[in-house]
């Protein structure tokens, strides 16, 4: 069934017909849309979920963590604020390994107060051992919803599925809402393998010293390597069942390119025109777009950007006192590569706070990075005007 | 009452295993274990940061034999509201999920959660045992702490100098279905409560004096003649109150005097005459209070 | 070359979080103790009060567990008579009773007098068997010879007991007054100990009817002739008038049958149970009586009740003066001369001394005085290597006397005087007689550990001990009389104590029968449940309950506590909060 809605709603129908069992969510801007329309469907019977009106995000996480221990589908949604009070608890869920799915509308944090996207609320989590999915478009966030769940588990990590503010949030684009009993094929019922149970009780999450701790840690982190595995087969069965497939990264019309772009998220859909354009004018301009966040996905990467010469990574968000987080990243994964085919990498600074990045500004980055020697600096800010 | 009697009311089954890591004589396992007594084997336990966090044994160990998760320091009334409602999506209306909480995990840090699952009225019976300052933590005050206490952050050269708050006046006013206060040394009247909490649906909150030995500064073998104690002085008043506006009383209160209480906890060492004269008239004030609500409801 | 970076699997199974695998029983934690608790039953105080050796702690417990035939067997096997000391026994036991301390002490007497009744309305028990030849003479049948005929049957021997008066029970029937202890009851309890085979010769005294020599052909003698002759007042003119009269002598008429007249107005002089009892019969008899004693109510010896039922009854009493002379008018008692007393230092007894006052001369006006100020006795039939010292026989401590093979009980011998005493004194005697006797024939028996067979160190000697039988589960007991302080009341409810049935009626004249009607069978159960089981575990479980490390657990194999010390952690709070005293610290196990 083909509907136009906003991102929020694709999100709130991809919950829906991941029949979620408990919901708990705290309301915050840009993400409200999402759980206003998950609390009609709860209304009116669509989804039969338990959705609890927390008071805050820390405790909209909290319950995720005790319904998801308890055995059941857990989702939230947050933002921003939202997303940093939750950040001790993004530990507990990780650690805990439960598959919790929690999407992020993207939007800069605080201060100065802002509703506006940028990506440092989600990237800021990096270190918190949630798998991190940045969708492009309302299908994708629809689509990544019900791929979060069945990742999440078949891993048993939990998984942050992540659109930007407004620009996706908000904006109208049709989406195949993919029927009930295709996406019932596609993720059964939840069956934990350890949960809280009075016919088996154990206690969970009790004190671990450090002989035991990093063995714990070791699998989790397993448990990302295996997500990176496991990812193509999920997608290749929704693509059986829709024809749909995103990958963890994809090239676009990167064949012999000279310059590649790198973005992700809403920067993605415009810097594909930008390179149709260039491409259209004979210029060897490719685009990757970095959809997996976390796990990194370094082989296919490094495999995506060697042998370009040029590579242009594209930040809608700061490591303060230090640079841009994909372009420092991926610095980092291409440190293996011979020197003679490691391509030159800069990194660009743009659209914080929700600043547009149209496609002229992308032309000039484009510009920019293929005339310049080297990148003077590490991060090199895009449009500043003081 | 006869101890024939009391005998014959405390359910037989034990649920808390022995070689649990609470310092001897401490109150808080005896509670956990009347408490579980009441409650049964379909029990689900969350705990926060608190002495019973290192009580329940590390891993591998648990000395629960019920499903207990830890969680983080302030979110037992939202954890606990997550498992309810994740064994309810799953099928089981049964099963009892039960927060059990230190004073600071309830007064302090875990107010928030516990106000938001109370607001909302969350299927949960929440037990807060109080033992009236950051014990685990190494006997640091917290708002449960009483007025004249020494603790490691309010010594004796600046001891502390607000109220306990009255988090039973705070539940109160969020006019839940169940509160009640309770002792480890009247353990019929706390296996009672418990019971009745367990027939009761909607947000529940049992709040127990746990004294501690070495945050009291008491002998080990006091513990449960300072529980008593406490309630026959009417420092700590056994009552319940249903819907916030019912007080009840659940037994006569001799009215001791306080001095006694004060002095023998070494704790209180340093407070002169004056000042546990000014402790006996917030104590009586108190009293006078709680009676009008008696009286005329709350 | 090792490679330190590649796992390795070790067998541990390290799962992927932190759920657990057992429980914390793995944990010793019992090695963190310094001090640890034992189970350590005391003494109660009614036992170590008790002349007589009752394990009256004993049969309270199994009343508690609705053992009623099992207490009774366990009173009967150390008072030959409680139906008797039910009634009229001073009740030292009461006196102690820690019950005091919470609200009053439990009514043990009341108890007592119900089970004793209920005994004899039941069948009387089997003979003993005739185990042993020996054979005793016991000379008086009062409270000490026939406990001690009693325990000597039961003990399996043969027993003759000689008794001067035309019927046997000595003070019981002869100064005990029937309103006091009726006459069936008496005559049943001593049917009774006829049963178990004791032979008793009525109208035969020692000394003049039979010799001493005559007792040759028996093997031990015990002598409880009793204290009958009354000790002189001195009140000056007294003599020659015929109504100055030892108390005893006139209760002996009374008790026989005798309903004399005693004029209008009586006094009786003296403040124990003797003069009470004279009181309250002069008043059946018609008299208005006043009791006048020398010193204050509180150093009255007589017991509490008694006083109570007499002023209820309507005597008089005067405290604070003593008679000096009688006046006689035409040959007539007329009136009796008094001096008012005043309490000067203690004399032996450690009661204050009466001193005259100097201006304090009155006098009263009496038709006859009853003079009941102690009794003294007749020893004139003992051997003579008996030593006498005070007007009682020296005895050691199983009452024989200076001479081997003679033993001496109850109010002959050197030994507080009292129904109980002399019940105590008779057992203390059959059981020295039955381990001189075992000497004697030369099986030698092991010594006789009296600290042993005591309840506490004041207690009377228990036949059960004797026997190496404890009836009720007793854990580790130690010799010690438990105090109030090392209880702990907490855990007790207060509850009123069932005072005895006290019919004062208008018309006493009338009556000698029974006014005082104890309690009623639910009465005594209620009693019962009001003993605190001082320092006997009664398994309330309050230690387990309170246990913070779940390691005291009721035994497997049968009845009572073990302590798990893989998991005691020595706090103590069992010990602390044991009602009644019963678990004890320490730093080894002993």
């Amino acid at each position: 069934m083909k509907k136009v809605m906003i991102g929020n709603h694709a999100v709130s129908w991809g919950v829906q017909r991941s029949r979620v069992e408990v919901i708990s969510a705290y309301p915050i801007t840009p993400q409200t849309q999402i759980v206003e329309e998950l609390s009609d469907m709860v209304a009116d019977g669509r989804l039969a979920s338990r959705y609890i009106k927390v008071e805050s995000e820390h405790s909209a996480m909290a319950a995720c963590i005790g319904a998801s221990a308890a055995g059941a589908r857990a989702f939230t949604a947050t933002s921003a604020q939202g997303l940093a009070l939750m950040h001790e608890l993004l530990h507990w869920a990780a650690g805990g390994r439960l598959p919790i799915v929690m999407a992020d509308v993207n939007r800069a944090m605080a201060p100065g107060w802002t509703i506006w996207t940028d990506q440092n609320d989600t990237l800021s989590q990096r270190d918190t051992g949630w798998i991190q999915l940045y969708c492009e478009t309302n299908q994708e966030v629809f689509d990544t919803t019900i791929q979060a769940f069945r990742l999440a588990e078949t891993v048993d990590l939990p998984v942050m599925l992540v659109l930007d503010a407004f620009f996706l949030s908000h904006t109208s684009e049709p989406v195949d809402v993919t029927d009930q009993e295709v996406v019932d094929r596609f993720l059964p019922r939840r069956e934990a393998r350890l949960k809280l149970d009075p016919e088996d009780p154990h206690a969970f999450g009790a004190l671990v010293r450090p002989d035991a701790y990093m063995e714990m840690r070791w699998q989790q982190q397993e448990a990302m390597r295996e997500a990176l595995r496991v990812l193509p087969e999920i997608e290749k069965d929704w693509e059986a069942l829709t024809g749909r497939t995103y990958g963890a990264i994809e090239t676009y019309r990167t064949d012999g390119a000279e310059l590649l772009l790198v973005t992700s998220g809403t920067i993605t859909s415009t810097a594909r025109h930008v390179v149709d354009a260039r491409r259209d004018r004979g210029e060897a301009v490719g685009l990757v777009k970095v959809k997996m966040f976390r796990p990194f996905p370094t082989e296919v990467l490094r495999e995506a950007l060697t042998g370009a010469s040029r590579v242009a990574v594209l930040d809608r968000n700061i490591s303060p006192g230090h640079g841009g987080i994909f372009a420092e990243e991926i610095r980092s994964a291409l440190y293996d590569v011979p020197p003679e085919r490691r391509p030159r990498l800069f990194g660009y600074v743009i659209g914080l706070g929700g600043r547009d990045v149209t496609p002229s500004v992308i032309d000039a980055v484009v510009d920019r990075s293929l005339e310049a020697a080297e990148p003077e600096r590490e991060d090199l800010w895009v449009g500043v005007e003081l | 009452m006869s101890q024939t009697i009391i005998r014959d009311r405390i359910p037989k089954d034990e649920l808390l295993a022995s070689g649990h890591l609470a310092c001897p004589g401490c109150a808080a396992p005896i509670a956990m274990k009347l408490v579980l007594k009441a409650l049964g084997p379909q029990t689900v336990v969350t705990l926060p940061a608190c002495c019973w966090s290192i009580i329940a044994g590390p891993w591998p160990q648990s000395s629960l034999r019920v499903p207990l998760f830890h969680t983080a320091f302030e979110t037992a009334g939202a954890t606990a509201s997550g498992i309810k409602a994740g064994l309810v999506a799953r099928g089981d209306t049964e099963t009892t999920v039960i927060a059990w909480a230190g004073d600071g995990g309830t007064f302090d840090i875990g107010l928030q959660a516990l106000s938001g699952a109370a607001e909302r009225n969350e299927d949960i019976i929440y037990f807060c045992y109080d033992n009236e300052a950051y014990m685990n933590t190494g006997i640091q005050r917290s708002s449960a702490t009483p007025w004249g206490a020494w603790t490691t952050t309010t010594p004796v050269g600046e001891p502390e100098a607000s109220p306990k708050k009255d988090i039973v006046g705070i539940l109160a006013a969020h006019r839940i279905p169940y509160i009640a206060t309770a002792s480890v040394a009247y353990p019929v009247d706390l296996v009672q409560k418990v019971e009745k909490a367990r027939t009761i649906r909607g947000m529940r909150f049992i709040h127990i004096l746990a004294p501690c030995p070495p945050g009291w500064k008491t002998q080990n073998d006091e513990t449960v003649d300072l529980a008593r104690q406490a309630v026959q002085t009417r420092v700590f008043p056994l009552f319940e109150v249903e819907n916030g506006t019912t007080w009840r009383l659940s037994m006569d209160h001799a009215g001791e005097p306080v001095a006694p209480y004060i002095r023998r906890q070494a704790r209180f060492k340093h407070l002169t005459d004056e000042q546990i004269e000014r402790i006996q008239t917030e104590v009586d004030e108190r009293w006078k209070r709680l009676e009008i609500r008696v009286r005329h409801g709350g | 070359m090792s490679d330190i970076t590649e796992p390795t699997r070790t067998g541990r199974d390290i799962p992927p979080v932190a759920v657990s695998r057992t429980t914390t029983e793995v944990n010793p934690t019992g090695s963190w103790k310094y001090i640890q608790p034992r189970y350590e039953d005391r003494v109660a105080p009614c036992n170590a009060g008790c002349p007589v050796g009752i394990d009256v702690e004993g049969y309270l417990y199994m009343l508690g567990q609705g053992r009623t035939r099992e207490a009774i067997s366990l009173l009967l096997d150390e008072n030959p008579m409680p139906a008797v000391t039910g009634r009229v026994c001073h009740h030292p036991c009461e006196d102690g009773c820690n019950r005091a301390n919470l609200d009053e002490p439990v009514s043990i007497h009341g108890i007592e007098r119900r089970l004793g009744d209920m005994a004899l309305a039941g069948p009387a028990p089997e003979p003993p068997e005739r185990t042993r030849e020996e054979r005793v003479a016991v000379i008086g049948s009062g409270p000490a010879g026939l406990a001690c005929a009693y325990h000597l049957a039961r003990l399996g021997y043969g027993v003759t007991v000689f008794e001067a008066a035309p019927e046997a029970g000595g003070m019981l029937r002869l100064g005990i007054p029937e309103y006091r202890l009726p006459r069936a009851i008496l005559d049943r309890q001593i049917d009774r100990i006829r049963g178990l085979g004791v032979e008793i010769r009525c109208g035969t005294k020692v000394g003049t009817d039979v010799s001493w020599a005559e007792l040759d052909g028996f093997d031990a003698v015990f002598a409880a002739p009793g204290a009958h002759v009354g000790k002189d007042a001195r009140i000056e003119e007294a003599e020659g008038t015929g109504t100055i009269r030892p108390g005893l002598a006139f209760l002996k008429e009374v008790n026989a049958g005798a309903r004399p007249d005693l004029g209008d107005h009586v006094i009786v002089v003296g403040g124990g149970n003797t003069a009470m009892d004279c009181a309250r019969s002069a008043l059946r008899l018609g008299s208005k009586v006043t009791v006048v004693y020398r010193r204050t109510p509180v150093e009255m010896p007589a017991i509490p009740q008694e006083v109570k039922e007499a002023k209820a009854e309507g005597v008089g009493f005067l405290f604070l003066a003593a008679p000096s002379a009688a006046r006689i008018v035409e040959g007539r008692l007329r009136g009796l001369e008094c001096r008012r007393m005043e309490l000067g230092a203690p004399d032996e007894s450690g009661r204050r001394r009466p001193v005259p006052v100097e201006e304090g001369r009155f006098t009263m006006v009496a038709d006859t005085v009853l003079t009941a100020i102690g009794e003294d006795c007749d020893l004139a039939f003992l051997p003579g290597g008996v030593e006498v010292v005070g007007g009682v026989a020296r005895i050691d401590e199983l009452c024989e006397s200076t001479v081997a093979r003679v033993f001496v009980g109850g109010d002959a011998a050197d030994l507080p005087r009292s129904v109980a005493d002399a019940l105590g004194s008779g057992k203390r005697a059959a059981i020295g007689i039955d381990h001189w006797l075992r000497e004697r024939a030369g099986e030698s028996p092991p010594p006789l550990d009296t600290t042993a067979l005591r309840f506490g160190s004041t207690g009377n000697l228990s036949a059960d001990r004797l026997r190496g039988t404890d009836p009720i589960p007793r854990t580790a007991p130690v010799n010690e009389v438990v105090s109030w302080e090392e209880m702990n009341p907490a855990h007790f409810a207060r509850a009123p104590r069932h005072e005895d049935h006290f019919h004062a009626t208008a018309d006493l004249a009338a009556t000698f029968g029974e006014v005082n009607f104890g309690l009623s069978e639910k009465e005594m159960r209620e009693e019962a449940e009001r003993c605190l089981n001082c320092g006997v575990c009664n398994r309330c479980e309050l230690c387990m309950i309170f246990c913070p490390d779940m390691a005291i657990h009721r035994r497997a194999d049968g009845d009572g506590f073990e302590i798990d010390m893989r998991y005691c952690k020595g706090c103590g709070l069992c010990a602390a909060e044991c009602p009644r005293g019963a678990m004890a610290m320490s730093r080894e196990a002993r």
